[in-house]
């Protein structure tokens, strides 16, 4: 799967979350989930849970604590993926 | 420095399921889920922990200017109810701060300081959302729901 396709399955994901709809829509690897899509910080937990469902990964805490743009989630769920 | 959380618990009740699988371990220490399954009201005591953990985060975060959400290494203890009122303690990695929390029936807002004295001096106010607060120069600021939060130092 490339980059673009991981893109559209988090966007999916961080759409319930979103308060600024405008920011989803442009949604791209340098997003900040808090400062630019305005998520919750307390819905930043059901972000990195709905990501353990929808790839079937389990995200450890040290990685959860760098999840706060695109970027590094898809790196992370890039890397826990090859880890399976 | 001083840090400032304030939790609409109508809002909160709506964004959130902290019942959901998994999300407590993810939030939450050993102990301060043993406060939460021990609690009278298990929802007050949620979202006093986290806003707990928010504005001391928010303290440390301005220090060091760093980012970061590691809500599991901010350590919550001493956490006394009297009231409408709670006190307590957070431990993030080296900085230790103080908390002085109010419970209202709709709210829970929380403020963080690394002294006590701090805390006493500390000027709360608590207002509608679209108050014009940016030249009353607050020293922290948290919004949540119907809610402002501004914090001054007196």
């Amino acid at each position: 799967m490339n980059r673009e396709e991981f893109i559209e399955r988090l966007k999916t994901i961080v759409a319930k979350y979103a308060q600024n709809k405008e920011a989803l829509a442009g949604i791209n690897e340098e997003t900040d989930f808090i400062n630019d899509l305005k998520i919750n910080s307390a819905n930043l937990v059901d972000v990195v849970l709905d990501i353990e469902e929808e790839f079937d990964i389990v995200i450890d805490n040290e990685s959860m604590e760098k999840m706060l743009n695109v970027k590094v989630a898809l790196d992370i769920i890039e890397q826990k993926l090859q880890e399976k | 420095m001083i840090g400032v959380d304030i939790v609409d618990l109508q809002q909160a009740r709506l964004d959130s399921n902290w019942r959901r699988k998994g999300y407590l371990d993810k939030l939450f220490t050993a102990a301060e889920q043993l406060l939460i399954a021990t609690a009278p009201e298990a929802d007050v005591m949620v979202w006093l922990l986290w806003s707990m953990k928010e504005s001391a985060y928010k303290i440390d975060s301005r220090k060091t200017g760093l980012r970061s959400f590691a809500p599991i290494k901010l350590v919550c203890s001493k956490v006394v109810i009297d009231g409408q009122s709670a006190t307590g303690m957070v431990r993030y990695g080296e900085g230790l701060y103080y908390t002085q929390s109010e419970l209202h029936q709709d709210y829970i807002r929380t403020i963080a300081s690394g002294t006590p004295a701090a805390l006493q001096n500390a000027d709360v106010k608590i207002t509608g959302l679209f108050a014009d607060y940016k030249n009353s120069n607050p020293q922290c600021v948290s919004h949540h729901g119907r809610y402002l939060a501004l914090a001054f130092k007196c």
